[in-house]
């Protein structure tokens, strides 16, 4: 009994400055994509003709390098919040500790792999 | 309001059975008769073995709760005819381990609040220097809450995994962090704050606030655990702008 | 004691998804978290189907132009009010549940939110006439 209580607090203590610390960042994120995404539907749809930009637009949009940083800063905030977000639904699934460590891992491989290719493509779309 | 006939539908279940199972019982209910005086005349009238916990039929002493029609209540103060249901579906309490019918097994629940740091007895708020009484454990602790369990049952986080400490033991542990009493207490707040400070702590909660909406005593304890939060984030947020180590 | 408790739970398991999602006989913060985590999915879903997406930029003008003409069509029209709402109800609930869970506003979470759902029904409003008329 003695030593499970043990265990247990030397796996909490590991667990502890990062459990507060994820649900913040998903809190602070998520307060920071009300701003970032209000202002991507702005942007992007409510201030166009017909809603959606045409090829052209697209690119002129895109070659301003303040708005390309904001989409950047944009997409690694969204990513994140979602990915978070999946891993705390993920984790009230009751899995087994190694199944909710393996998902953590896939979580974070294809949140890397969304943020490299969402990066890649707005930096191919520039160079149009 | 006259007497009238109300159709009980109460889960039931015996150790070593594979499943549970529903029974259906005929209850003649008087304008004032509860679920729980109803379930005890069906003990005493058509089956005995029906097992249930009671104590003190006033909604004081939270041994009686269960789930009637879905809800989490005190059967004690549970009007039958005033559910205004034909039916009565009468269930065990959820996300605690049951032991047969109504009864569930609070060892594990009555166990956190030690771990959080919840002394059975706490020193009187209006006679610090009073002796305390012979026998100590026996006395239930001096506090809001009944330790009846509707808000474990309730919480949906509790039904997704045991590994949450709960809202209950949360909520006694902001009670140790809130308002220190006694010898140790700094130490015992600043213990109970670190054993809430983790994922399966404070921070496992969504904030559905069920907990909370199905308190028979006003515990508040969803407004606890974002009482807690608060208390940690301030510190979180210290400790990141180097102001506290 | 150790292994009569493991029987006695192994008669109830715990069904994380009804925890979740049977909202019956529960009440206000019950059906945001439900409606949250719903949205929360969808709009993960949705972040992944929007890269895909862009990527037809990268066919040139042609490839963009299909892409505009399937996207303003009624069905497509509506399928976007629906992402609005997702949008709206997250994000709106989201700042409730960011701030309470911080300690910012706990004891006014309903008046919170139904001040917030208030404007993301206005906002709602505004958006679907928008969609269907810009």
């Amino acid at each position: 009994m003695q030593n499970t209580i043990t265990g247990q607090a030397a796996r909490e203590r590991q667990e502890r400055s990062r459990a507060g610390g994820l649900w913040l960042i998903q809190a602070v994120s998520g307060l920071l994509l009300v701003a970032l995404l209000g202002l991507h539907m702005v942007a992007h749809h409510f201030v166009v003709e017909g809603g959606l930009r045409d090829f052209q637009q697209v690119l002129d949009y895109v070659s301003n390098p303040v708005i390309f940083f904001l989409e950047v800063v944009f997409l690694v905030v969204v990513t994140a919040h979602a990915m978070l977000g999946l891993r705390a639904i993920v984790r009230d699934l009751n899995l087994s500790p190694a199944a909710a460590r393996a998902a953590d891992w896939i979580l974070a491989l294809v949140g890397a792999a969304a943020l490299i290719y969402g990066v890649w493509l707005a930096a191919a779309i520039q160079q149009l | 309001m006259a007497e009238v006939e109300r159709t009980f539908r109460v889960f039931r279940y015996k150790q070593g059975q594979a499943a549970p199972s529903y029974q259906t019982f005929k209850v003649k209910a008087g304008p004032r008769t509860t679920v729980l005086e109803a379930l005890q005349e069906i003990r005493r009238t058509q089956d005995r073995t029906l097992i249930l916990r009671h104590s003190c039929h006033h909604a004081s002493c939270g041994t009686c709760g269960m789930r009637v029609n879905g809800q989490e209540v005190l059967s004690c103060v549970t009007n039958v005819q005033e559910l205004g249901a034909e039916t009565v579906l009468v269930e065990p309490i959820n996300n605690i381990p049951l032991v047969a019918d109504l009864v569930v097994d609070m060892g594990g629940f009555y166990e956190r609040y030690v771990d959080a740091h919840m002394p059975y007895i706490r020193q009187s708020e209006f006679e610090p220097d009073a002796d305390l009484p012979e026998g100590i454990a026996q006395y239930t602790r001096y506090e809001n809450c009944l330790e009846c369990g509707l808000c474990v049952s309730a919480c949906p986080v509790m039904g997704s995994t045991s590994d949450y400490l709960g809202p209950a033991a949360l909520a006694a542990a902001w009670r140790v962090v809130a308002e220190p009493r006694g010898q140790d207490a700094g130490r015992a707040a600043e213990a109970a704050l670190e054993w809430v400070d983790n994922e399966n702590g404070c921070w496992r909660c969504h904030v559905a606030y069920e907990c909370t909406e199905v308190c028979p005593s006003d515990v508040d304890p969803g407004g606890s655990i974002m009482a807690l939060r608060r208390k940690l984030t301030g510190r979180k947020f210290r400790r990141l702008l180097r102001l506290e180590r | 004691m150790q292994n009569a408790s493991a029987t006695r739970n192994d008669v109830r398991p715990r069904r994380p998804l009804r925890a979740w999602f049977d909202v019956r006989r529960r009440h206000m913060g019950s059906w945001a978290f439900a409606i949250n985590r719903l949205t929360g999915l969808g709009l993960a879903a949705y972040l992944f189907l929007h890269l895909a997406v862009l990527s037809t930029l990268l066919q040139g003008e042609a490839g963009w132009d299909r892409f505009l003409q399937l996207a303003r069509s009624p069905f497509f029209l509506l399928l976007d009010v629906v992402l609005i709402f997702g949008i709206l109800f997250h994000g709106l609930n989201g700042i409730r549940v960011a701030l309470v869970g911080m300690g910012v506003g706990a004891r006014q979470h309903r008046a919170l939110f139904w001040v917030l759902m208030a404007i993301g029904f206005v906002l709602l409003a505004y958006s679907a006439w928008k969609v269907f008329t810009i």
